[in-house]
């Protein structure tokens, strides 16, 4: 009965969905701008969209939270021609309306404690009026239907197929990975449902479970999916998983983040380096046989002392004897 | 609390203990301010020594003024004068000799200085005697003995306009074009650089730096007196580690071992690589540290940028040595290894990179803010960045649990930021790495969460338990008494009162009336 339930669920979502899609037209536009325009490229949102996600993840909200964010963005973006220096005041007023739908209360960080983090510069005010305006342009009331949405349906669904399966299909694991497309503004052209079910049978592609893979057949043919269109897709993310999922760590490139300290850490930062005034007297390699107490004073020992040294310091005939026994004392 | 009077500083007994009214002091230890300067006691002065015969000084011709033939000799008589010492505590006493004295002093260093020919071979002894008459004495004991070298001022030398220019002569001597080496080893022999290291325990700071660079131009003329030059710092440090904790010229004599240590040959010696292990390695356990810090850490970078292969034992020294209650020792640890990365190779990085960040982390979780200021600062050096980047793998699974943690815990908002710079920049290093660890830790806490409410319940549980235990003691109790009191007055309906009066407990007994809880006891 519940995968009924589930079923019609989907259908109703998969109708609502085109209400919530960025307008295609908008998203060309920022794809196909240049960096040098004066317009939002798609690499500066695509680092807005990181930067959301930074921010997300240390306020410790939720996916939903970020996706909502994600959505709202992308559909204000192609509607409204923003200028870059107000991108993430943009960005961060749809997060902090996002979390406030989908958070507790208690869990919601406040405007200002948003800002400091993602060290905007505008203030609380600026961002509530850009709340209110992005409320109003996108009419937005309650949650879109997003990727997520027919993520967690999709997962729901393939459960209660294949009970036996519930570890290997983690959702997290589809969540970090649709957290990975959506950075990414190339598929925010996608419908999010043939996007999420590019994802889950990439996962089960993966999983190597022909069961799963059966499911995922039935929810494209009860949905009317192309298969021209999911391949698309499919074939986008399998690329973007690919790269997402490389060992090699890139080094970060993006803007400078500002690293302030206090002013007594700042004092002492560089007071260590001072340039020596006493000049160097090299060691020659005649020192030994000009010193008149060669023998006794200088170390024989080799490296092997050297090594149990930090165990076993008072060993060898460089420690002298009374300082030697207080040590191995103390 | 009444407060004493304070009793007057007595010049004349040095033992008297200043005893300090409790009032004037801060969690039981005497304020600062309350160690008053004392007056200057006149107790046999070190330096000024009685001598039996006061000589009177006669002004002799200048230098400048000799014939050639006289020169030598007239230059040893201005020697031989400045032999005679004279009281500098008492200010007004025999200011004609000491001017004398003055101006001699102040030809012989010119005449060094500036003219050439002057050093014949006779003169040596008899330079060295006169040096050696004027700045060898025992030190006297500090005037303050409290004296704390990061905050009190040193006592200076009185007799400094001397001895000042005795130093100066000292120096031009061997710094002098005709200073020739292998005739002045016969008089600057071991004895001599034996008292010469004695006195950098001066307080006179002045003094210090003029033994400094004369220390440095003797190890650099004599060589024959090198190894023993390192012998005896060796011996003052390990002294001043294990021993006395008290040495006014450490700072110095490191500043010499990095000039030394920039020059020394490779292959790296053994026995300077076990100075490196035994001496400055725990030079940093000294509780004076801020002192000298800088120097130390200059020298210990330098033998780093000599052999690399020390690095190991640098590292795991400074971690086996981290101080566990002092920050501000904490924050110059930072702060030296944060040079020593600076020049760090990538190989060498990968051998210390566990116990390191480790440390690390421990340090980021400090509630001092500085200390975890300084430690998260690491970031944003872009060298120390780009090897954490090449070790993304293991470094951040040791930093991130501390990261996430702190940063919903700490009180101080500048870390916080500092924080989600610091896991922004991991983020974008290795995304897949970060989300995977995001998630295990969010397992984590969700594991701990569980276990927390599995132990409030098991509480709850008990506790209910042995409420419900009172309510049927009490109740069982209860109902004892109401028997008994029947069975006293004789109610038929009670069974005998013997029975009743010996059954303390309730026990589950089939008859009816004695149980007092309907529900089963246990």
């Amino acid at each position: 009965m519940d995968a009924v339930r589930l079923m019609k669920e989907l259908r109703v979502n998969y109708e609502q969905e085109v209400d919530f899609l960025p307008r295609e037209a908008g998203l060309d536009l920022i794809v196909s701008a240049q960096q040098s325009g004066g317009q939002i490229t798609a690499r500066s949102r695509d680092v807005t969209v990181e930067d959301l996600w930074s921010l997300t993840s240390f306020f410790g909200y939720s996916t939903q939270s970020f996706v909502q964010a994600v959505s709202l963005l992308d559909r204000f973006l192609a509607m409204m021609r923003v200028q870059p220096k107000h991108l993430s005041c943009v960005s961060l007023s749809c997060l902090h309306l996002a979390a406030r739908v989908t958070e507790e209360e208690c869990d919601l960080t406040p405007a200002d404690e948003l800002i400091r983090i993602g060290q905007c510069r505008f203030t609380a005010s600026d961002l509530g009026r850009m709340e209110k305006i992005v409320t109003e342009k996108l009419r937005f009331k309650s949650k879109a239907v997003t990727a997520l949405t027919f993520l967690q349906l999709y997962h729901q669904i393939t459960l209660t197929h294949a009970t036996y399966r519930k570890e290997t299909l983690s959702l997290e694991k589809l969540e970090a990975q649709l957290k990975a497309c959506l950075c990414r503004i190339a598929f925010s052209k996608a419908k999010p449902s043939v996007l999420a079910l590019a994802l889950l049978r990439q996962e089960m592609k993966s999983l190597q479970s022909e069961d799963m893979l059966e499911i995922s057949f039935h929810i494209q043919r009860h949905l009317k999916i192309p298969d021209a269109e999911l391949q698309l897709w499919s074939e986008w993310v399998a690329r973007r998983l690919s790269d997402y999922a490389s060992p090699k760590c890139s080094k970060p490139n993006h803007r400078k983040l500002q690293w302030i300290v206090s002013r007594r850490t700042a004092q002492n930062l560089h007071s260590h380096r001072s340039v020596p005034e006493l000049p160097t007297i090299p060691e020659g390699c005649w020192d030994e046989s000009e010193s008149e107490d060669s023998g006794e004073d200088v170390m024989s020992s080799g490296d092997e002392s050297l090594c149990s040294s930090l165990g076993s310091d008072a060993e060898g005939p460089f420690f002298p004897l009374h300082l030697r026994r207080q040590y191995l004392a103390a | 609390m009444e407060t004493t009077k304070l009793p007057p500083s007595s010049p004349s007994s040095p033992t008297t203990s200043f005893s300090v009214p409790s009032a004037e002091k801060v969690d039981g230890f005497p304020r600062r301010s309350m160690r008053r300067a004392r007056q200057r006691r006149s107790h046999s002065s070190s330096q000024f020594r009685y001598q039996s015969s006061q000589v009177e000084l006669t002004p002799l011709p200048l230098l400048k003024d000799a014939p050639v033939a006289e020169l030598h000799d007239l230059f040893c008589k201005k020697l031989q004068q400045c032999c005679v010492l004279f009281d500098f505590l008492d200010c007004v006493a025999d200011l004609k000799g000491k001017e004398i004295k003055r101006a001699a002093l102040n030809e012989l260093v010119e005449s060094v200085a500036t003219s050439r020919g002057v050093l014949i071979e006779p003169l040596y002894p008899e330079a060295i005697k006169m040096i050696s008459v004027n700045i060898f004495r025992t030190l006297p004991p500090s005037e303050n003995p409290e004296f704390d070298p990061e905050e009190d001022e040193p006592t200076l030398e009185a007799s400094w306009p001397h001895l000042q220019l005795v130093y100066e002569f000292f120096l031009r001597f061997l710094e002098s074009p005709d200073f020739q080496p292998s005739m002045a080893k016969r008089y600057i022999d071991q004895k001599f650089v034996l008292q010469l290291l004695e006195l950098f325990d001066s307080e006179d700071p002045r003094e210090r730096e003029y033994l400094k660079t004369i220390l440095h131009r003797v190890y650099g003329k004599l060589l024959g007196l090198r190894a023993y030059i390192r012998k005896q710092i060796n011996n003052i440090f390990l002294r001043f580690i294990y021993e006395t904790e008290h040495f006014n010229g450490v700072a110095e004599l490191l500043e010499i071992l990095g000039s030394i240590i920039n020059g020394f040959a490779l292959p790296l010696k053994a026995e300077h690589k076990q100075f490196l292990v035994r001496v400055l390695i725990p030079l940093h356990t000294a509780k004076s540290l801020s002192i000298f810090h800088a120097q130390l850490a200059y020298c210990v970078v330098q033998f780093m940028e000599k052999d690399a292969t020390v690095t190991e034992y640098i590292i795991r020294g400074l971690l086996k040595y981290w101080p566990k209650t002092c920050t501000q020792k904490e924050v110059m640890f930072l702060g030296e290894i944060e040079e020593i990365l600076d020049v760090i190779e990538p190989s060498q990085f990968i051998r210390i990179q566990e116990p390191l960040f480790k440390q690390i982390a421990a340090c980021i979780s400090s509630p001092h803010f500085q200390v975890a200021e300084r430690a998260l600062y690491f970031w944003n050096n872009e060298y120390i960045l780009s090897l954490i980047e090449e070790n993304c793998q293991v470094i951040l699974p040791l930093v991130f649990a501390t990261l996430y943690r702190v940063s919903k815990e700490h009180w101080n908002q500048t870390i916080v930021s500092l924080i989600y710079n610091v896991l922004k920049t991991f983020m974008e290093m290795n995304s897949k790495l970060f989300d995977d660890l995001t998630a295990s830790y969010k397992v984590e806490k969700q594991k701990e969460m569980k276990r927390e409410r599995e132990r409030a319940d098991l509480w709850r549980g008990l506790e209910e338990y042995q409420e419900r235990r009172m309510q049927m003691l009490t109740e069982a109790a209860r109902n004892q008494r109401n028997l008994q009191e029947r069975g006293e007055r004789g109610d038929p309906l009670s069974p005998s009162s013997t029975q009743m009066a010996q059954s303390d407990q309730p026990e589950p007994k089939p008859s009816g009336a004695s149980t007092g809880a309907g529900e089963s006891a246990t």
